[in-house]
Order: structure tokens, then sequence, then C-alpha cells
């Protein structure tokens, strides 16, 4: 077997795992009180901390860019309106530059 | 639920998806141009969408393949990354609870950053959505997956760099919008002050890992959540 065979099938393996293993986790966990809080504000926190870190790994066109998608994502709770507009400011941003 | 009302919801994630899918395609290109460095034909990539169904964590492996570090440890970096997945499904209790074991099978397999995301924003919405939903969405995701790495390896000399459309930008845009969603007022100030700290202060001031990184960022929220809340 290649090496990347192994690594498919090693991967897939792993990865579902990872995906039943959360459920067991959550299925285990009490249903009220600090952890149900916890689980509950979890969803938010991670994308914050993604967000977060893929801000940090830009610049100033980056935060630039952000800064306007999250106006523009404020005023309209529209998830394409704020994708385009997003990609079009750090397209122009970096032209400009 | 009845068959009619499942029905419309997953049609309704396959729909809502689209923007996001369109993302997910630029980058299933580039994933197929890796994989075409690492001598995979187009069937193995697409085995690979199908059973893994992780694009970042398939980029990680297969670009760790091509450096020459081996299966073993290049599985290891892409386990790595997916550890994010264990929150991911965690917070699906409510969806996946009660339903027949293929069901939650192809719920956790289907669960990825874009619709399990795009579902949450779409309930703070008030919206009632859920499991067929977060189906709908899985399986847009996995065709438009499927496509565009297959469509990579196999053409691979005429495919753009995603950074040259702006499209790196995309999920970063993306995600801020699912985020104005999933603010609930006041009291996602602390979690969310404390998620962006620890993430800060990791990136700048420490050496950790990203994946680590981003695991500590949401766990950190999560806990802020869970002892300063209320019921």
């Amino acid at each position: 077997m290649t090496d990347a065979w192994i690594v498919i099938l090693g991967l897939a393996v792993a990865t579902f795992a990872v995906r039943l293993s959360g459920h067991v986790l959550g299925q285990n966990l009490p249903e009220h009180g600090p952890w149900a809080r916890g689980l509950q504000a979890l969803p938010g926190c991670l994308i914050l901390s993604l967000v977060t870190y893929l801000l940090l790994q830009g610049g100033p066109q980056e935060w630039t860019a952000g800064a306007v998608a999250l106006g523009v994502a404020v005023i309209s709770r529209n998830l394409p309106l704020t994708m385009l507009t997003g990609v079009l400011v750090i397209v122009l941003l970096r032209t400009a530059a | 639920m009845d068959a009619t009302a499942a029905r419309q919801e997953l049609l309704s994630g396959l729909r809502e998806i689209s923007p996001l899918a369109l993302g997910v395609a630029v980058y299933g290109l580039a994933f197929g141009l890796l994989a075409a460095q690492a001598q995979m034909d187009g069937l193995q990539t697409g085995i690979m969408g199908a059973l893994v169904f992780a694009g970042s964590s398939q980029i990680i492996a297969i670009e760790r393949l091509v450096a020459g570090v081996g299966a073993g440890a290049a599985i290891l970096a892409g386990l790595a990354l997916n550890l994010r997945l264990l929150l991911v499904t965690a917070s699906l209790r409510d969806e996946l609870s009660g339903r027949p074991w293929w069901q939650v099978a192809l719920g956790l397999h289907l669960a990825t950053d874009e619709n399990w995301a795009l579902m949450h924003a779409q309930r703070a919405k008030g919206r009632q959505v859920g499991y067929w939903y977060l189906i709908g969405g899985g399986l847009g995701l996995v065709v438009v997956w499927l496509i565009s790495t297959v469509a990579g390896a196999s053409f691979a000399n005429a495919v753009p760099e995603p950074r040259a459309l702006g499209m790196d930008f995309a999920f970063t845009a993306a995600f801020i919008a699912i985020l104005r969603s999933l603010w609930s007022g006041k009291e996602s100030l602390p979690p969310w002050v404390t998620t962006v700290g620890i993430v800060v202060i990791a990136t700048r001031l420490t050496p950790l890992d990203p994946t680590w990184t981003l695991i500590l960022g949401g766990l950190s929220g999560a806990v802020v959540a869970g002892v300063l809340g209320r019921d």
C-alpha cells in the first residue's frame, strides 16, 4: 500500500473517531447548570477564536476588510452580502497596495 | 417531524449553504492541486474527500506528505487540526439525541465548520432549523468538495491561486457574518472578550501551535459563560 492510501484511510478513521468522541462527550454532559451554559456558548466562542486567529495572521489590509465586513454584518445580518463585501474590499486593498 | 417538513428543511440547508460552498470550491481546487503534487489521481482524491471530509486537515496531511515526513506524521498533523471537531460535534447534542444510529453517523460525518456554524446562526435568528438543515448543508458541501478537489487534481495546471482572487478572505468574512448572528447581547460579552484575549496572547506571546490556540480560545470563553452565566 502506498503512503497516500495509508494517509487516506488513517485520517478517515481518525477523523470519524474525533467526531464520534465529541458526540459521546456531548451526550454525557448535564443538561442544566454550568456545563450546559458552557456548551451553549461554545459555538460562538470557537468561531470567534478562529476569526481572531485568522485576522492576527493578516495585516492592516485584512483588518480593514474585516472591519468593513463586520459593519455590513451588523447592519444587514446577511451572509452572502458580508462575504461579497469582504472579498471585494480585500481585492481592492491588495490591488491598490 | 414528518417527512415533508424534514425535506423542506434539508432543501433550505442545501440552498443557504451555497455562498459558503463557493468558498469551499476554491479551497477544493487548491487541495486538488496539492494532491496532484503527492502523485494522487482523481479517484484517490475523491475517495479521500468522501471518507475524511474535513478540508483543512486533508490539506495539512497531504502537505506534510509532500514535505516527506511519512504517513504516520502526516496523519497525526491532520488529526491535530481536527480536534476542533470534537467541540463541534459535542455541541450537536440536541440535534442528534434520540435519532437512529445511521442518522447519528451521517450527521457526525457531515458536520463541518461551515454547515454547523450556519445552522447555529439561523437558530440564533429565531428560525426552527436543526438536524435536516445541517444534513442539507453537509450534502451540498460534500458534492462541491468532491467536484472541486477531483477537478483540481485532474486539471492541476489550470488552477488559479485563491489569494489572487481574494478568496482566502471569503471564510473570514463568512464567519464574521455568522458571529453577528450568534451574538446574544450583553451576556456574550465576558466569554467573547475572554476568547479574543486568550487567542491574542497565545498567538503573539507563546509558541503554541494554532490547533491548540483555537481550542484554548474556544474553551476559555465557554468556561467563562458556564461559570459566570445564569440559566
